[in-house]
């Protein structure tokens, strides 16, 4: 019994390790604030202790990132929006108080980027987050969110495109101007 | 062939996402066309500047506090992490019953609203649509409406094998729906593990330690559960709890003593060879106007988990019922505890009604539980307006959860032992389902100088706050020990009948500074010991005879005809030095039917509460003979409290036929 207690508190303390950033920037764009994302990430874990190692063992992120959801968006619910996903587009984790139109004008390719997609729609927001920001597959992003599959697909790629359209030809190093004509 | 590929199955691929057939039909469009392979660089280099730009949001840890709470968690031992899924599973259905029930005794406070019993995937709120930035560029449609052709197409190519809203038909069904059985257990309810007390061999421990006990709120959960159509966890199920949820007529004391001792013999119901020893205690009466002035701090959890109809609109109604019964001298304040804590009310007359249900008007919702801080604000708060001689009292109402600060139970009740000391005595009010954190409630107010109970209905709050308000504040002795010593010449051995965690160790007993339980005014107090007579076989498994004893006969006092003696330790409400009373009893030989309807009722109480339990000490004891000895020892039942309890044993048959 101490051995499969000790063997669990170090499978525990490596997801935490491994998750909670993720998980608290995550849970952060939705609640408005670090403080209740953090309280959001720890209920989590709190559940994840709760469950049956083998049953999550091959789906954890997936796991974590839908209990991490679902709790934030209670939280959200509860409380009131502090701040709703794309209002600012600023979340207290980035750089707050620039407007999002007016950082589009910044030469700061990383700003530009973030700006733009913090002018999207909450839903593709969310997933183009959790695809590029959390690694997660699109299979994964479904079983988090609820969208199909390929709902999925089609959101990261309208995101995509849009951001495209935003950003013009953007930051020429990710986007030489020669491509086209090599194609 | 195939369907020319969409754009969108272009950019699935461009990030790794597809295979088999539907990655060949790419390949085989990309293969021909320029403008498909630009297209999947053009995909490939935004995403390498989302990737970029999306790196620099910085992360954050969880505070070291909050880790260690998730690893305390962690290091529990597995088998009661298990339990607490039983417990899970066995409320899924019962919480919707029993949300149905209750909805006839407090109509107001019915929401459609359910408790969090399984884990859905919860829709996204969108927020209202963004304007766009510099006009000329065609929003694409919103995702939530996919045309049909589109899914039609990824279907063609075996991207996509059902609608986008369905996500049960999905390909990953095996493996999501055991991510969704397993959500199903997040129900957080937890109870501690209760091992029925055995029978001690007189020749090895003629003595038995234990700490009166008041809380009633075992009871009320057992109730809600079999209301709510299920049998109640055994752990959940503590038979003292349920034996004391009831008034007996016993007589009040008369002299100084603050209490009256009242016991009674008479063969055992469930073991008619056995004989059955009640020890009855009741508290001394404290009428209205001789109520000394009360100075009560109420402490709220305002927390997000409080939202539901069973939570804090029945906290409210509640306590309106108690500032109802208040008198003009005594004074209340209201401090609050979530994400923060702070007072919604400062120390307030109670002349001045109107503030104060003003004040509990306004409480509402959010945030999440910080108990630590709120608790020491409240004492905080009692000690400011401290009154000598008076009522001093913390009214804790909570669903338990705390799950920010100071969350390891030995923490919390440390702390509240430490504030224990300070005169102010405490209420731990239970509420809602769900994550009820029971046995942290209870022992908090075991060592807080409290009492407990669980309130689930207004009927059951009237109970607390109307009928028992004296009992409920006004402290009229503390630290109330028992200790049992028997005469081996009447008694081979003996098993305390519930009382589990509320045993002592003996040399606890004279020890001052050992805390143990209170009683209230008017409170009584019940404790049932099962006794096996010399010359009853019985079989005490793993322990063997003592080789060096004296033999029974040249026992001191043991030819007096006494079964037992009774000794008793209190403290008055204001007193550190605890007084002592001896109370030796005889049997008198009586038979379970020539006994007092209190005895038989009290009996059936602990039968019922050994049958839920499934305790292998049951005996005889089944349902049916439990409903009858109820019956048969209803009496005046005042409050219909007993009725409803001949009900509970009634229901309990209908959801297990075999038992």
């Amino acid at each position: 019994m101490a051995s499969s207690t000790s063997t669990r508190l170090e499978w525990i303390g490596a997801a935490i390790d491994q998750y909670q950033g993720r998980l608290i920037r995550f849970a952060a764009r939705i609640t408005g604030d670090a403080e209740s994302a953090r309280d959001v990430v720890q209920d989590t874990f709190l559940r994840l202790c709760r469950e049956d190692r083998d049953r999550v063992r091959d789906h954890l992120p997936a796991w974590l990132f839908r209990v991490c959801r679902n709790r934030a968006l209670d939280v959200r619910k509860k409380e009131g929006p502090l701040r709703s996903l794309d209002d600012s587009g600023t979340s207290p984790l980035e750089e707050p108080g620039t407007d999002p139109h007016a950082r589009l004008e910044s030469g700061d390719d990383t700003r530009r980027v973030l700006a733009a997609i913090a002018t999207l729609p909450a839903a593709q927001q969310e997933v183009l987050r959790l695809r590029f920001q959390e690694e997660l597959s699109y299979k994964e992003i479904g079983a988090v969110t609820g969208h199909s599959v390929g709902s999925v697909g089609f959101l990261i790629h309208a995101g995509i495109k849009q951001l495209r359209e935003r950003l013009g030809a953007g930051d020429p190093a990710s986007r030489p101007e020669g491509e086209r004509a090599d194609a | 062939m195939h369907d020319e590929p969409r754009d969108e199955d272009l950019t699935a691929y461009a990030l790794g996402e597809l295979d088999g057939e539907a990655r060949a039909a790419v390949e085989a469009v990309l293969a021909e066309s320029a403008d498909a392979r630009h297209e999947v660089d053009e995909v490939r280099a935004a995403a390498s500047r989302l990737r970029e730009a999306f790196a620099t949001v910085p992360h954050q840890a969880l505070s070291p506090a909050q880790r260690a709470a998730v690893e305390a968690e962690a290091a529990r031992e597995p088998r009661s992490r298990r339990r607490s899924w039983s417990v899970a599973a066995t409320l899924v259905a019962g919480v919707a019953a029993s949300l149905v029930a209750m909805a006839t005794l407090y109509r107001p406070f019915r929401r459609d609203a359910l408790p969090p019993v399984y884990e859905p995937v919860q829709p996204l709120i969108e927020a209202p649509a963004t304007p766009l930035p510099p006009a000329g560029h065609a929003l694409i449609p919103p995702a939530t409406r996919v045309p049909s052709e589109v899914t039609a197409r990824l279907k063609a190519l075996g991207y996509v094998d059902r609608t986008p809203d369905g996500f049960e038909q999905d390909a990953l069904t095996p493996r999501f729906n055991s991510l969704r059985e397993s959500s199903a257990r997040f129900n957080t309810e937890a109870y501690d593990h209760i091992r029925d007390n055995a029978f001690v061999l007189v020749a090895q421990d003629p003595r038995s330690t234990f700490s009166v006990d008041v809380d009633t709120a075992s009871y009320s959960i057992v109730r809600r559960f079999l209301q709510g159509g299920q049998l109640p966890p055994k752990d959940a199920v503590r038979i003292e709890e349920l034996v004391n949820y009831f008034p007996y007529a016993y007589e009040p004391p008369t002299g100084a003593v603050p209490f009256a001792v009242h016991m009674e013999t008479a063969s055992c119901p469930w073991r008619p060879a056995h004989r059955l020893v009640r020890i009855g205690i009741k508290g001394r009466e404290v009428p209205r106007e001789e109520r000394p002035p009360s100075n009560l701090v109420f402490l709220i959890d305002v927390s997000g988990s409080m939202n539901e109809p069973n939570k804090l609109p029945l906290v409210k109604a509640a306590l309106r019922l108690l500032v109802e019964q208040l008198r003009p001298e005594d004074r209340v304040a209201i401090a609050v505890y979530a994400g923060s804590e702070g007072l919604a009310l400062p120390s307030t007359p109670a002349t001045e009604k109107g503030t104060i249900l003003s004040a509990i008007e306004s409480l509402s919702p959010g945030g999440s539980t910080h108990g630590s801080a709120g608790i020491r604000l409240a004492y905080e708060t009692a000690a400011a307006s401290f009154i000598e001689g008076g009522v001093n009292r913390v009214i804790l109402a909570t669903d338990g959860d705390f799950n920010v600060g100071v969350t390891s139970p030995g923490d919390l009740v440390r702390l509240i032992e430490t504030k224990a000391k300070s005169g102010v005595f405490l209420t731990a009010l239970g509420f809602g389902m769900g994550n009820l954190k029971d046995a942290t409630l209870e022992k908090l107010a075991d060592h807080g100088n409290g009492n407990y109970a669980y309130i689930d209905t207004l009927s059951e709050a009237r109970k607390v706050f109307v009928e028992q308000v004296g009992g409920t504040l006004v402290t009229i002795a503390k630290d109330v020990k028992l200790q049992v010593e028997f005469n081996p010449a009447k008694v081979k051995a003996f098993r305390l009948v519930g009382y589990e965690n509320r045993v002592l160790a003996h040399q606890d007993f004279n020890d001052d500074t050992r805390d143990a339980g209170d009683i209230g005014a008017g409170h009584t107090v019940t404790a049932l010991y099962e006794i096996v007579p010399p010359g009853v076989a019985i079989d005490v498994p793993g322990v063997d005879p003592l080789k060096y004893q004296p033999t029974t006969d040249r026992v001191r006092g043991s030819g007096s005809g006494e079964l037992l003696t009774l000794k008793l330790r209190y403290k008055q409400p204001d007193a550190s030095q605890s007084a002592r009373l001896d109370v030796p009893v005889e049997d008198s030989g009586r038979s379970f039917q020539d006994a007092s309807t209190d005895f038989r009722f009290a009996a059936a109480v602990a039968a019922f509460g050994m049958a839920l339990r499934d305790s292998p000490y049951k005996g005889d004891a089944n349902l049916r003979t439990i409903q009858d000895w109820a019956q048969s020892g209803l009496g005046e039942d005042e409050g219909g409290h007993r009725a409803e309890l001949v009900a509970l044993v009634e229901q309990a048959r209908r959801l297990s036929p075999n038992r």
